[in-house]
């Protein structure tokens, strides 16, 4: 069952590809197929028994094992959605660019690489399916050439780096203890001196740090999200940094488990709240630079960064209020940052712009991508009744409880900077005044507006009924051995504070029913066009005026001189150190042969030199 | 279950009504301050009956969307917020529900307004979240801080237990989370020198330059009750709800009490808005660097100290 939906998924990119050189239309058609086959097959896979086989035994002397649970069930049904989704996206928005072909193999891909790594069962595995990964994303998000060049290089670059701290760690695991299955590795751990396990904590902590883009590892997100393909950013934001979200799972409760990963502590410091520390910057910062920003996909990216921080900050808390509703978190993000990032994309391919200077009033163009995103930044802010509500209310709620005020500040200020730049994607897309060349734009097309339209239906139900998904976290927390929670389909129960959406969805239903009653009884509106508006007596001109630039003007004035990304200055110093010492180095290959014969020489003397003095040999 | 019922039917009713009165307080107290007459108390209900029965433009069905989704968003609100001992649906959410719930009327108010191509709408929202983030700041800090002393996030029990050992307003340590809050209350209400957000003068009242009509009526109407529910926080959150240093609670549990709970709840509001009132009759506007500035500085700084003495003492 396990290796049939690897073999489905690494078998459809390859035959896609061929497929492509003779029909590109067969080919779309059978990527989208092969994608919404596997969402059936995980889908049917929820009701299987949890399994884990060797699917290859012997491979250089390991036996390559693959296990399904809840908890890679769960990844594994969001990345197939997503991933259909996308592709689906796809179709138009490729369409008139070069290469086509290999976008799709390496789409496809890459979203296979991730059923492998959150299908695979010891370490062996994971990281071979790691590197699939990261190397596909890698040419995925410098599919555009140009400045996505250099952004996928900087992605490489520091994903290597966390692939070789990842691999030293693995290999350490196995020097010391002979196993890579995870689920033999728990109880070799349990007895693990707590310097070790730092150690092993810190190795594997830089490579999921660094896909799940924590601070100080973000720096490689921004450029790489923007410049990606629209329907990979979707992915890339909605799942690919997410496998460092599974990573960390993995590492702190399924391969150490709770009480190590809590209990690893010296005097006052506690590794789990240095991680919470973190993690509570990670959404501050972010946040703040993302007001900032002035290119669509940009902006989204450095949310994604802070949203991140949320899940991490609900991953590392460690109780079971906040282990849910980082799960949880996961879930919701996964489908509101690919919505969003979707929805620019349809912008992006009617425009062919995606910055927030220049447009402007699209809504009543693009009605599809308007409702798409005011529910996507929905779910980003967590109005209730949408499905980031509930996440970051049972975080929010965990910390408090568990006296951490400032932990709570961090987040609910985050959620605060989060209201100020959604509200500037909207407004600068679809609100205020519509530029002149922008007059002819069509809508999006259809196979632009499904995805878009599923991803909205999905973030209100699990808003209003956030019981659905929760119940099979609760049972992964329970698994990894928290206290379940109380729960119902519409929130939880609890003495100390609950919440019931279907009573506020009642709420919102019954006044919004009896003020439309009171609003249509009132006086007849005749409707007028966008651009007949009052103004106090002095007329604007049409199509002229558009307050898009600087959308916070006094805001940025007074933040900008704070908020330069450091991080990124001091590794760009590290680069071009590197660059300068290779420089250097590189002057001793003159080409000569002279000069080389004189290294030569000049080597042996020295060796002669040491062994006259110390006499080594 | 009959409370319940009397709080979904009443809760909102009462808050609408004060809220108008609290517009008609507004406009005679201001007149007398500056030496006027004054119209009549009433003269806001006049006008929003009035304003019903006027022709208004719409701009398109987004924009008529947003006005009713603004006010639902503040009805809503008052069924999860204590008015007295009236609470509805208060065991279904807590303090942060409610903080979220008061997101949606000026959401409302930004994605209606903003169908139309008006500048001057633009400019006002930009202030309008420009100024919210100043204030959300020390606002969170001290829900927090209130939060963590006293080891709930149900603003029921945080009503309970002021009744028990005293307004917080007036217990160390969260008397100084209390200053704090009173000091960015103009802004929250949007009254001067905090008024960047309507500014007549400036930019036309900025979100509200396109309604007119039924729209403004709604919007004045929302507008009343996102004042009523400002104060009301704060006298939930500081001023011990409907408590009277024990006067009322030892009356026991019946309808009379109720009623005088709502009432004692009522006379905290207008005494709140009245003195915020004699601020705003005689300060200048600050333009929205200065205020976010003044926000972020000395209410923040409080705040934070506040939060800190909470959390430690």
């Amino acid at each position: 069952m396990l290796a049939t939906i690897l073999i489905i998924a690494f078998g459809g990119a390859i035959v896609s590809y061929i497929l492509g050189k003779f029909s590109s239309r067969l080919r779309n058609y059978l990527s989208a197929l092969v994608w919404i086959t596997l969402i059936g097959l995980t889908s049917y896979s929820f009701f299987t028994t949890p399994t884990t086989n060797v699917f290859y035994p012997g491979f250089i002397g390991f036996n390559l094992t693959l296990r399904i649970n809840l908890l890679s069930w769960l990844f594994a049904i969001t990345i197939s959605v997503i991933a259909a989704l996308s592709v689906i996206f796809s179709f138009n928005y490729i369409r008139g660019r070069e290469r086509r072909d290999f976008y799709y193999l390496m789409i496809l891909l890459v979203n296979a690489s991730m059923l492998g790594i959150v299908l695979s069962g010891d370490l062996l595995l994971f990281y071979i399916f790691w590197e699939i990964m990261s190397w596909s994303a890698f040419l995925l998000i410098s599919y555009s050439k140009g400045k996505a060049l250099a952004a996928g290089l900087k992605y490489i670059v520091m994903s290597i780096i966390g692939s070789g701290t990842m691999l030293i760690g693995i290999t350490s695991l196995y020097g010391n203890y002979g196993t890579l299955a995870l689920e033999e590795l728990p109880t070799n751990l349990a007895t693990a001196p707590p310097l070790y396990l730092l150690f092993i904590f810190i190795l594997f902590f830089v490579a999921f740090g660094i896909k799940n883009a924590i601070l100080p590892f973000h720096t490689w997100l921004p450029p790489a999200h923007s410049e990606a393909p629209a329907p990979f950013s979707a992915i890339l934001s909605g799942m690919l940094i997410k496998m460092g979200t599974y990573g960390i799972i993995l590492l702190f409760y399924v391969i150490s488990g709770i009480k190590l990963f809590l209990g690893l502590s010296s005097g006052v410091w506690s590794f789990h709240y240095i991680l919470c520390g973190l993690a509570a910057v990670t959404i501050v910062v972010p946040t703040f630079i993302a007001v900032l920003q002035d290119d669509a996909k940009k902006l989204l990216a450095w949310s994604t960064i802070g949203q991140a921080g949320y899940i991490m900050l609900g991953i590392s808390f460690g109780t079971n209020l906040s282990m849910a509703g980082g799960i949880f978190h996961f879930f919701n993000h996964a489908i509101f940052k690919s919505l969003l990032f979707l929805a620019i994309g349809a912008v992006e391919y009617r425009t062919s712009t995606r910055d927030l200077n220049s447009l402007g009033g699209l809504i009543k163009k693009m009605p599809v991508a308007f409702l798409a995103t005011l529910v996507g930044i929905g779910g980003l802010i967590g109005i209730p009744l949408t499905n980031g509500f509930f996440s970051k209310w049972l975080i929010y709620k965990s910390l408090i409880l568990d006296k951490q005020p400032f932990l709570a500040f961090a987040a609910l200020i985050g959620t605060w900077g989060a209201i100020l730049y959604s509200y500037k994607l909207l407004h600068n897309i679809f609100l205020g005044q519509l530029p002149e060349k922008y007059r002819d734009i069509k809508k999006a097309p259809i196979s632009m507006r499904l995805p878009l339209a599923i991803l909205s239906i999905a973030v209100i139900i699990f808003g209003v009924l956030p019981g659905l998904p929760l119940n099979p976290i609760n049972k992964i927390t329970t698994s990894l051995g928290f206290q379940p929670l109380n729960l119902g389909i519409w929130g939880t129960v609890s003495d100390t504070g609950t919440v019931n959406t279907l009573n506020i969805f009642l709420a919102f239903v019954l006044v919004s029913g009896i003020l439309w009653y009171v609003f249509r009884s009132g006086a007849e509106s005749p409707k007028v066009s966008q651009e007949n508006s009052y103004a106090a007596g002095a007329p604007i001109p049409e199509g002229k005026y558009n307050y898009t630039v600087d959308f916070y003007n006094p805001l940025e004035r007074m933040l900008k001189p704070y908020l330069k990304d450091l991080i990124d200055s001091f590794y760009s110093w590290i680069a071009e150190a590197v660059k300068q010492i290779s420089t250097r180095v590189r002057k001793i290959y003159t080409g000569y042969v002279g000069t080389y014969v004189m290294y030569i020489i000049a080597l042996l003397a020295a060796l002669i030199l040491v062994q006259l003095g110390w006499k080594i040999w | 279950m009959v409370m319940t019922i009397c709080g979904i039917i009443f809760s909102p009713l009462i808050a609408l009504l004060s809220g108008i009165l609290m517009l008609g307080v507004t406009r005679k107290l201001m007149a007398r301050i500056h030496w006027r007459y004054g119209p009549p108390l009433l003269q806001p209900v006049i006008d929003i009956i009035k304003l019903f029965y006027q022709k208004a433009p719409s701009h398109g069905s987004l924009f008529d969307f947003g006005v009713i989704l603004s006010l639902t968003g503040s009805i809503v609100v008052l069924l999860f917020l204590p008015v007295g001992q009236l609470a509805p649906l208060s065991p279904a959410g807590g303090l942060l529900v409610i903080t979220y719930l008061m997101l949606v009327a000026p959401l409302g108010v930004a994605i209606s307004g903003g169908e139309a191509a008006n500048p001057n709408v633009s400019i006002g929202i930009s202030r309008k979240l420009i100024l919210s983030f100043g204030y959300e700041v020390s606002l969170v800090l001290g829900i927090l801080a209130i939060m963590t002393r006293y080891d709930t996030i149900s603003i029921i029990k945080v009503v309970e237990i002021q009744q028990e050992t005293g307004w917080a307003l007036f217990s160390w340590p969260l008397f100084v989370s209390g200053i704090a809050y009173l000091l960015i209350l103009p802004a929250i209400l949007g009254i001067r020198p905090f008024d960047v957000v309507s500014a007549p003068q400036e930019i036309s009242s900025g979100p509200h330059v396109e309604y007119g009509g039924k729209y403004l009526g709604l919007t004045t109407i929302s507008h009343a009750l996102s004042e009523f529910i400002a104060i009301a926080l704060f006298v939930n959150l500081f001023l011990g709800g409907w408590g009277l240093w024990g006067a009322i609670s030892n009356l026991g549990n019946s309808g009379l009490v109720v009623f005088l709970g709502v009432l004692v709840f009522l006379a905290k509001i207008f005494l709140i808005y009245i003195l915020s009132l004699t601020i705003n009759a005689v300060l200048p506007r600050l333009r929205v660097d200065q205020a976010i500035k003044f926000l972020w500085k000395w209410p923040a700084i409080i705040a934070f100290v506040g939060l800190i003495l909470a959390w430690t003492v």
